[in-house]
């Protein structure tokens, strides 16, 4: 059998609060990765404060919630996070997000190569039945990312967001189980 | 659409702690009750203890793996039992655990309407794809209402229980979503 967790430049990886708030807190200063990744204003928070938001999004969500960090197979680095929370059990779907905070790695594969085992995980490991995501208009990289995973477009909502004196949408993806599963066999 | 709790006989529905706790200090005192519901040693609680207990369960809120129900009488409205389930979230399977605490409801077909209102639940709601249960080999009148359910016998842990000086087996049933649906059709519902 394949090891579920590992892909070709990344592997899926433990989420370690600890680890994790400080990259939070060292990612989150560059304002354009917080507004690829977060339609809310940006702030600062201290690794601490990262810390406690952490522990009660990880208390709320249980049992819906599967958090990795992200790591390159090379150097086993620390390159990102990438989570599911499950919204419904009964119809099986599940909102995914990723982030590739450090930003060397970006344009390279690497955000596509995790997603993919994500998506792997969540279909062959908690055995869901659609992926959701939402990307904003003006991440163009991501929106093709998730196109090559097999995402098709499923809904906008449009001109939700006001960003450098304009309005953009915020664009609705998914992906069935079945059509993953073709796209893999 | 159906009411998803309401039955021929009950209804689900949850009570408050101080409602429950008052029940199970009663229905706990019934030793034979407890030999048919559980495996454990027969032991009591207070009535402050199992509340302290349910209240907890409420505080912790909403768990999409766990759903505790109260049973009522449709006739009278009287309180006479429960109905929890156990939910495998990642294989969609459910685990069902009933018992009626009022003696006077025993075998006259609440304890059967109550398993059919919780099929209904796990299938046509929770869209599980499969409901598990375990009793007692001593406990014929459950064997006999969950056949009636349409629960089949899958196995059994022989003698795997200590009761009045015997061993005794204990019993594990499943019913399948499609064998469910097709009992629903054949019922003309």
């Amino acid at each position: 059998m394949k090891d579920v967790l590992r892909g070709k430049l990344v592997r899926l990886s433990a989420f370690d609060p600890e680890e994790m708030s400080k990259a939070f807190a060292r990612w989150h200063r560059n304002s354009e990765y917080q507004r690829l990744l977060n339609a809310s204003a940006r702030r600062l928070l201290s690794s601490k404060a990262e810390l406690k938001w952490m522990e009660e999004e990880a208390s709320e969500m249980s049992p819906g919630g599967y958090f990795f960090s992200i790591r390159t197979l090379e150097k086993d680095m620390l390159i990102g996070e990438i989570g599911l929370d499950v919204v419904d059990w009964s119809g099986r779907d599940a909102f995914v997000g990723l982030g590739i905070g450090e930003t060397d790695y970006w344009s390279k594969g690497y955000g596509t190569d995790a997603m993919n085992m994500l998506l792997r995980f969540a279909f062959t490991e908690i055995n869901l039945k659609r992926i959701t995501l939402t990307v904003f208009e003006y991440n163009p990289r991501a929106i093709r990312s998730y196109e090559k995973v097999g995402f098709r477009h499923e809904g906008r909502k449009r001109l939700l967001l006001n960003r450098e004196g304009r309005r953009w949408d915020e664009l609705y993806m998914g992906i069935l189980r079945e059509e993953w599963l073709e796209l893999n066999s | 659409m159906r009411d998803l709790f309401r039955g021929e006989l009950v209804r689900l529905t949850l009570e408050e702690p101080e409602t429950r706790a008052r029940a199970e200090v009663q229905w706990q005192r019934d030793t034979e009750f407890h030999r048919l519901a559980d495996g454990d040693p027969a032991l009591l609680n207070s009535e402050r203890k199992i509340k302290e207990w349910f209240e907890k369960q409420a505080e912790e809120g909403f768990k999409p793996d766990r759903y505790s129900f109260s049973v009522r009488t449709l006739e009278e409205d009287r309180y006479i039992g429960f109905l929890g389930l156990w939910v495998d979230l990642i294989h969609s399977e459910a685990w069902v655990g009933i018992g009626i605490g009022e003696r006077e409801f025993w075998s006259r077909g609440y304890g059967t309407d109550m398993m059919k209102l919780c099929q209904q639940y796990v299938f046509a709601e929770l869209c599980m794809e499969r409901l598990s249960l375990g009793l007692h080999e001593y406990n014929a009148r459950a064997l006999r209402s969950y056949e009636k359910c349409g629960f089949r016998l899958e196995g059994r842990t022989r003698q795997e229980v200590m009761r009045e000086g015997r061993r005794t087996d204990v019993l594990w049933m499943g019913i399948l979503r499609e064998e469910w649906l097709q009992m629903q059709n054949g019922d003309g519902k």
